[in-house]
């Protein structure tokens, strides 16, 4: 019975916003519903289960096909005089622009360096000269944002570099660039690129290049939350003194016996007594005396830090704390990542608990710190959310014990503990 | 299915390798292969047309190692170390004058033309709403009959220009999306111009400044005057850099199955490409991948679905996917946990768990049927299909076995 159950609650239970179209191969004819300004989201499985030699799929798939090439053919124009122009710069791998203007992505995108750090220095221009980085460049070249060009040579009598191909942008700006020790990987473009048509705000994290900050104490519980979760707990406490007289007789731990011959009153004493795994406990991690070795030779790291799309204060200069932080992982030669990895990669994230009046699940699925990973395999990217999750402090029978959420209390009526 | 311009893809055809990934460019080549040789690959690039989504993908097109190594295994493909060739190509000017010279004029001719179906589509767009205008009420229309001229102000020197800046800065953005917009909003612009007009002969102020009402003024006489100018090329950016660059194949191989003999006697013929077969992750895994290749399967990367591949047994474009593929080699210890996860895995996504490895035969032994892994399983427990097929089309012995696991649900 309870198998029958398992199979059919995915299928009936599974939420629409749940089907992500872009796990599977979509039928390019549905391209013209999927752009213009009321967005018809194609529908998911309108294909057939195998070929079989009718007229009617072959000519199916040629319309499919066909679609797809004109699709793919598209030409990327830029009109004179409203186009951001880019020169590439070989020496830094980069690419530079003056005032560009066109498109409001240059508000979120390319910096101005100061004096010190611009690679052409300073020569008058410098303030109107915007860099963009590799990965920047290479997005702006697929969206045909900017108009890319090589560098000026002597015998380009309008003074102006070839243009530079998208091939070319991957070329210099992936290939070249991995080969000149960069840090930007085609796993790590993929995601870069694949956010930013999701609309998010994706920078750089710390940790891009080389191991990054140490843990900052904001990693770590503080102690007034401590006191104050503490003071919840009191609470819980005080309420299970009421309803056991035998509270103190939880000291006296029997090594025989975990719960040894005595008159109960309920439960929970029961329960508690048979609590005999240690568990872990992230409310209670301090930072360590001294630094982890660990953390700095982890060959995961965090790569990009991710804003919402809907954030408006987003400044380029001054932007707030992320709201995602994404570990870029190659599928082809990573194993799965090793508990201790996974330690050492949260490590260094944001302490960030779960809200205190939150369901029990919801507070488990919400953990104490998290980071996202994206595993790429061949230009497939799939999202794995990793969180520090305390199972022991969400203890099941004390919730039954007070009576709360007792509507999950049991499939089908079957919890005993109901009710009492 | 052929008649997607892919048969003008010329083989051997060059796949670009830079850092460690194969890559396409050339839409012609991606239709070709998918069309040709069974290999869809995965599209990374953005489409420029619909660049808010991730669920249509565009240019350039990622190939697995195992792709490109079959490719070049065949004898069709080659690969090209990409980023040298375009360091020698534009950055150490190996390019040449003649060359540099042909690349600009053949981008100055893309860009000319792109500017006319631009100007074109423009005024498309501009009658159809005119007509919109009209065919809407009587009375406009009576307005829009009387000729440009009479009421236009006199000092228009700069108009013409700024009339074409301002066209320009419609068509910049040339995303369908956008345009939709612009479409729409021509028409009350149009409806609107008449009161614009006595605005602007009542008092004389010429409406320079405003750029974009003076759009709608000149939404006529544009066809007459401005489609003989002489339009200012667009600037285009190409998704392929070949050409200008070049790629010549390296020499045909005498035995393209033996790949160790031909990389021993192969010499190599230009700074710019390497012959050498490319590197699969994991040989085991290939035989399976070129197992199910010729048995006609569509393979992609398989992660997602928990596998190394996924199989198609057509066009993903058209049809769903039948198993989930997991290459092993033939004598190679695995979990029986892994067993029942996969079986589970595939059954749970209405897929099959495919294991398969090449086998290690005595002589002689080939004593199996020939059964597809699909199909009926045993209720109760879980169903092992075997397959394994005789000759290939080459005469050489395909010796991988596949098994099929389906989970029963016992």
């Amino acid at each position: 019975m309870a198998d029958a159950d398992e199979d059919v609650m995915p299928r009936s239970g599974a939420p629409m916003e749940d089907i992500d179209l872009s796990e599977e191969v979509q039928d390019f004819r549905f391209l013209a519903t999927a752009t213009g300004n009321d967005v018809k989201i194609p529908k998911r499985g309108e294909k057939d289960f195998e070929p079989h030699a009718t007229a009617l799929q072959s000519n199916t798939l040629a319309a499919s096909r066909q679609a797809m090439h004109n699709a793919l053919s598209f030409e990327r124009t830029h009109p004179p005089k409203l186009t951001a122009q880019a020169t590439f710069h070989p020496e830094s791998n980069m690419a530079y622009a003056y005032n560009p203007k066109g498109s409001p992505l240059f508000v979120r995108m390319g910096q101005v360096f100061t004096k010190g750090e611009d690679p052409i220095g300073e020569d008058g221009l410098r303030g109107q000269r915007m860099w963009f980085l590799p990965e920047e460049v290479i997005y702006l070249v697929e969206r045909g944002t900017i108009d890319l060009r090589w560098p000026v040579t002597e015998d380009d009598e309008d003074g102006q570099g070839l243009p530079m191909s998208l091939q070319a942008a991957y070329a210099m700006f992936l290939g070249e660039h991995q080969a000149l020790g960069g840090a930007l990987t085609f796993e790590r473009y993929s995601v870069f690129s694949g956010l930013k048509r999701a609309g998010y705000t994706v920078l750089r994290a710390s940790s891009f290049a080389g191991p990054g900050p140490a843990p900052t104490p904001d990693c770590y519980p503080q102690i007034p939350q401590r006191t104050w979760q503490a003071g919840l707990l009191s609470l819980v406490w005080l309420k299970t003194i009421f309803m056991s007289p035998y509270k103190e007789d939880d000291t006296i731990s029997s090594p025989s016996l975990p719960v040894p011959p005595g008159l109960y009153r309920n439960y929970v004493d029961i329960y508690r007594r048979l609590a005999l795994i240690q568990w872990h406990d992230p409310t209670t991690s301090t930072a360590p005396t001294s630094p982890l070795s660990s953390a700095s030779d982890n060959d995961i790291r965090v790569t990009w830090e991710v804003w919402k799309p809907g954030s408006s204060t987003f400044k380029k200069s001054d932007h707030g704390p992320p709201d995602f932080r994404i570990a870029v992982i190659d599928a082809r030669d990573t194993m799965v990542p090793s508990l201790q990895q996974l330690s050492s990669l949260l490590e260094t994230e944001k302490y960030d608990p779960p809200k205190t009046e939150d369901q029990l699940y919801q507070k488990l699925k919400h953990g104490y710190k998290n980071v996202i990973l994206a595993v790429v395999d061949q230009g497939v990217v799939s999202y794995l959310r990793i969180f520090d999750a305390a199972f022991g402090r969400e203890k099941l029978y004390e919730r039954m014990g007070r009576g709360a959420g007792a509507k999950r209390g049991g499939r089908g009526g079957r919890g005993r503990g109901r009710g009492r | 299915m052929a008649d997607d311009g892919s048969a003008k893809v010329e083989e051997p055809f060059a796949i670009f390798k830079l850092a460690n990934h194969y890559m396409l460019y050339d839409v012609h080549t991606i239709s070709h292969i998918r069309a040709n040789h069974n290999i869809p690959g995965v599209l990374t690039g953005l489409l420029p047309q619909a660049p808010q989504q991730n669920v249509f993908s565009g240019v350039p097109l990622e190939l697995m190692p195992e792709d490109a190594r079959l490719l070049c295994e065949k004898g069709v493909a080659y690969i090209v170390d990409d980023v040298q060739a375009h360091k020698q190509g534009f950055l150490d000017r190996g390019l040449g004058e003649e060359g540099k010279r042909m690349y600009k004029e053949q981008l100055r001719r893309q860009g000319v033309s792109a500017a006319k179906a631009v100007q074109v589509r423009m005024e498309d767009r501009k009658v159809a709403a005119v007509k919109k205008v009209v065919a809407k009420g009587g009375s406009v229309g009576d307005w829009n009959d009387l000729p440009e001229d009479m009421l236009r102000p006199a000092s228009r020197a700069g108009g013409g220009k700024m009339k074409k800046g301002r066209r320009q800065a419609d068509s910049g953005t040339v995303t369908p999306e956008v345009e939709g917009a612009n479409g729409d909003a021509v028409a009350p612009k149009v409806s609107a111009k008449t009161t614009e007009e006595e605005d602007e002969s009542l008092f004389g102020s010429p409406m320079n400044s405003f750029p974009n009402k003076s759009l709608p003024l000149h939404s006529r006489d544009t066809s007459t005057a401005s489609l003989r100018k002489d339009l200012e090329p667009y600037g285009i950016t190409p998704a392929t850099s070949y050409p200008p660059l070049t790629a010549t194949p390296p020499p045909p191989r005498s035995r393209p199955a033996t790949p160790s003999a031909a990389q021993l006697s192969h010499h190599q013929p230009s700074a710019q490409e390497t012959s050498d077969l490319p590197e699969v992750p994991n040989e085991a895994s290939y035989q399976l991948y070129r197992h199910m290749h010729n048995q006609g399967y569509f393979l992609t990367p398989g992660l997602r679905f928990g596998c190394q591949y996924t199989a198609y047994p057509g066009d993903p474009l058209r049809f769903h996917s039948h198993f989930l593929c997991r290459g092993l080699g033939w004598d190679e210890e695995f979990e029986l946990g892994d067993l029942v996860a996969g079986g589970r895995l595939g059954t749970g996504v209405k897929k099959g768990w495919l294991l398969g490895g090449a086998e290690k035969k005595k002589d002689g032994m080939n004593g199996f049927g020939e059964r597809r892994g699909e199909g009926a399983h045993e209720d109760g427990g879980m169903g092992t299909h075997d397959s394994n097929d005789g000759d290939r089309e080459d005469g050489q012995k395909d010796e991988v076995r596949v098994f099929c696991v389906e989970w029963g649900g016992m």
